[in-house]
């Protein structure tokens, strides 16, 4: 079971996503000459130096020999940085300034650091400065198993959980989830089910749809015959020509008198005063 | 006799040279004007004095000559002399073996040479001051001058 928890949490691990933040220190050399290196953001992990930059003015008298060397020392023996400048013969009071670049070294292999002089000398105004680079990943140290500590937080962890045998088919919860599963599918049944219906109503829709189409087509022919026809029926009569020639007057007038009509004056008049009383009952309604 | 024709061609010869001496301006110089009539770069005076630097990759191949200025590149309308005073001193080297350069320097008017004879960097910062007629107010307005580096070939 142990190694199932710390195989999981390598691989969360190798998914995370790593970013360098750089930053450079303040004067290492400000209040003496040695320094520790205590650098970086608090609980910072995986600073690497990648530069150092110093400046200081020597001073000395010009026949003097001095030598000046800004250093660190490595853990384990020896210096992990070193630059001398030999000032022996020559003018100090002019200051004097060096930049390194420093192939990321691991802050753990840096020890004090310190401006040496031997011979005749001194120098002033000294400023020393790092550069870094560093991430915040594993500030929880479990984050990344690169991260020093990592496997003894895991066991601590580990220790510190009671691990108990578990059986899922036990936990309410879960046999919960199992019952609204089977309530589910039996929905999704039920909708299956209306969608089947629904899809045979709807071909049987469009069956009656296509009867409806056939049906236009055949009257729209249908009609469209029945105007072809027409035309061939209705030719013949604009076909027609009138004879040419003078048509005489065929009614004559015998007594050149044209008498009044008394019955149709009689109609007329009856007719009117059928109308002035249709007329005139429209206002007796209110009587 | 038979007229022989001559022939002829042009080959081009084709080169690069890369400066091994790169000027480069390090601070800006900015004019303080403790007294009506005059203007300094000096800090003392409230300005800020200039600094170039030159970046040599060859030894013992160049010389730095840097002139201060004798007169403004821009300034407002002025009616009266202007007497002018400068000096160039180095102010920083990349290497110890660089601190016999201001006692070697040389200067004339208002120009100092210095002989770059190591590789490295060095940085030179220039003086000047500006005094206007005999106690006479400048006249208000933008001044600026101009400090001349360059870099001679030995």
């Amino acid at each position: 079971m142990k190694r199932l928890v710390v195989a999981l949490l390598a691989i969360y691990a190798t998914s995370a996503h790593s970013e360098y933040l750089y930053g450079i220190t303040g004067n290492m050399a400000g209040t003496g000459h040695t320094w520790g290196m205590n650098i970086g953001p608090s609980g910072s992990q995986s600073l690497k130096i990648n530069g150092v930059f110093y400046q200081y003015t020597p001073v000395k008298n010009l026949e003097d020999d001095m030598l000046v060397h800004v250093r660190n020392k490595k853990v384990g023996g020896g210096y992990i940085f070193s630059s001398t400048d030999d000032w022996s013969g020559l003018q100090g009071g002019i200051p004097i300034t060096k930049g390194f670049v420093i192939d990321n070294l691991p802050i753990e292999l840096w020890g004090d650091g310190s401006i040496d002089i031997e011979g005749t000398g001194s120098v002033v105004d000294a400023n020393v400065v790092y550069s870094y680079k560093y991430n915040n990943d594993c500030i929880t140290p479990m984050s990344d198993p690169s991260c020093s500590g990592y496997i003894d937080a895991v066991l601590s962890m580990m220790g510190e959980s009671k691990i108990e045998v578990y059986d899922p088919l036990a936990d309410e919860n879960i046999a919960d989830v199992i019952d609204e599963k089977a309530e589910l599918d039996e929905e999704v049944q039920q909708e299956d089910d209306e969608k089947v219906k629904a899809k045979d109503r709807l071909q049987r829709m469009l069956s009656g749809v296509n009867d409806s189409i056939l049906y236009a087509n055949v009257t729209s022919q249908n009609l469209l015959m029945f105007a072809m026809s027409r035309n061939n029926n209705l030719s013949p009569y604009y076909d027609k020509r009138l004879a040419g020639g003078e048509y005489e007057e065929t009614v004559a007038l015998n007594d050149g008198k044209l008498p009044d009509n008394k019955k149709g004056a009689r109609v007329g008049l009856a007719q009117q005063l059928l109308h002035t009383e249709m007329v005139n009952a429209q206002y007796n309604q209110g009587d | 006799m038979t007229h022989v024709p001559a022939y002829a061609t042009d080959t081009p010869i084709s080169g690069l040279v890369q400066t091994r001496c790169l000027i480069t301006t390090d601070t800006n110089g900015v004019f303080g004007n403790p007294l009506p009539s005059k203007l300094s770069t000096a800090s003392a005076d409230g300005g800020v004095v200039p600094v170039v630097r030159y970046d040599v990759t060859l030894a013992d191949a160049y010389l730095a000559k840097v002139t201060t200025p004798t007169a403004f590149s821009t300034s407002p309308s002025l009616s009266d002399s202007v007497a002018w005073t400068g000096s160039t001193a180095v102010s920083k080297t990349s290497d110890a073996a660089m601190s016999g350069y201001e006692a070697a320097k040389v200067t004339y008017g208002s120009t100092t040479q210095f002989d770059l004879t190591k590789a490295g960097s060095t940085w030179f910062s220039s003086t000047a001051t500006a005094v206007y007629g005999v106690s006479k107010s400048f006249p208000g307005g933008s001044y600026t001058a101009i400090v001349l580096a360059e870099c001679i070939a030995k």
